[in-house]
């Protein structure tokens, strides 16, 4: 998908799919899972940092104004060792998020679930969900 | 997103609210799968250092990394042997401790700011918060180092008594002997502000908290763990901890990542102070 034809294409709140999660944080304080929310846009930064890692992304919305969207996601040592790289996801890559909205709704964060490319790779709060590492 | 924006996008909204209610959450199920058991090499003995004792040299964890293959946090928080539940460190709190945890919840957990645990999130002091650390020994000094919050313990291995001139710490001061072939850590001189394990696992401990630790190299891949903790101001009865089974890691050298993530915090009290609006 072209960064020019790239836009919001969901933004979804669903009621009743939540789930427990098996997450390395006590998320369920921060992030609704009963509210999963599907975001499109273009990365901005990956943060690999303690506690969690963070993905930031810009969307573009259908009136063409760009909201910054962040995501949390899971320890940096588990995604490295699980085969994620930092030469990976750089700035401008086009991807959607799946994951679950903030309880504060002030703020466009979430608990990212599952993140993938245009191209179809597929990395989870601990990294890639494919190679020798993953599981 | 504006509300104009939100109704635009009602009808993909609908197809992806059926489509993703079908679809199994694919890190959910992997979660949920079993741990794969660490590749065990054959037994090789435990190396030793120069002195004779057995050499705790090498970066320690379950088997791999949370959230990927071999990752076994169940054998990081102990293994069950039959009989009824072991105490566990909370269940001990005296009524006082019992009613001031009731009072704290996630958002107070001290390691939204990068704060470290007294032990560790799987009870393996080593690991901290994380799941990986590496001890770097010789035999004056045995150098414990954890990933997480790049935190280290600096344990003179000499028997020697603890130091009066440190001030009181997250880790706290510690002091280590030998016992056969079982290396000793006897800890204690901790702050009394933050918490014995993180993560939503409510866990408060005092100043008196002590923490006596039995490390035994078993072989050359394994590292057993045996650990007391007393705290007379906040528990009933000293704790056991359940014993710890590590392996080592194919790798040497473990990651120097920084601690600078504190959104999670706001968000928390945020939502901690919304939830008390409701009711």
């Amino acid at each position: 998908m072209k960064r020019a034809g790239y836009a919001v294409l969901a933004f979804v709140l669903l009621f009743g799919v939540g789930a427990p999660l098996s997450a390395h944080h006590s998320f369920a304080a921060a992030y609704d899972t009963t509210k999963a929310i599907t975001v499109q846009g273009a990365i901005v930064q990956v943060r690999l940092t303690n506690p969690h890692s963070w993905f930031f992304l810009d969307v573009k919305e259908p009136d063409g104004k760009v909201t910054r969207w962040a995501f949390e996601a899971g320890t940096p040592s588990g995604m490295i060792r699980n085969g994620y790289k930092a030469s990976e996801l750089t700035a401008g890559t086009i991807v959607t998020i799946r994951g679950f909205r903030a309880r504060d709704l002030s703020q466009n964060m979430g608990m990212l679930q599952t993140l993938t490319t245009a191209d179809g790779k597929s990395y989870g709060m601990f990294g890639p969900q494919e190679g020798p590492a993953a599981r | 997103m504006t509300r104009a924006s939100m109704v635009t996008t009602i009808a993909a909204a609908a197809a992806l609210t059926a489509l993703l209610a079908l679809q199994p959450v694919r890190a959910q199920q992997r979660g949920a799968a079993p741990a794969a058991p660490a590749s065990a090499p054959a037994a090789e003995p435990a190396p030793r250092m120069a002195d004779g004792h057995p050499d705790l040299s090498g970066v320690w964890w379950t088997g791999g990394d949370v959230g990927g293959r071999g990752y076994n946090g169940g054998r990081g928080r102990g293994v069950r042997t039959g009989g009824p539940p072991a105490a566990t460190f909370t269940s001990l709190y005296n009524p006082t401790t019992a009613a001031a945890a009731k009072q704290l919840g996630d958002k107070d957990d001290p390691t939204l700011k990068c704060i470290p645990t007294a032990l560790g999130t799987l009870n393996v002091s080593l690991f901290d918060v994380g799941a990986v650390g590496q001890i770097v020994a010789t035999p004056k000094f045995v150098v414990m180092l954890t990933e997480t919050f790049h935190g280290f313990r600096i344990v003179a291995a000499d028997g020697r008594p603890h130091r009066e001139d440190v001030p009181p710490s997250y880790r706290g001061d510690s002091v280590g002997r030998w016992d056969g072939d079982v290396f000793v850590v006897d800890t204690k001189n901790f702050t009394d502000d933050t918490w014995m394990w993180a993560e939503g696992r409510v866990s408060p401990h005092s100043d008196q908290l002590r923490i006596v630790e039995r490390y035994r190299r078993v072989d050359k891949n394994t590292l057993e763990i045996d650990a007391t903790v007393t705290d007379p101001k906040v528990l009933t009865a000293p704790w056991t901890v359940p014993k710890q089974t590590l392996v080592l890691a194919p790798f040497d050298q473990i990651l120097p990542l920084v601690c600078s993530g504190l959104e999670t915090g706001p968000l928390m009290d945020a939502a901690a102070k919304q939830k008390a609006a409701e009711k």
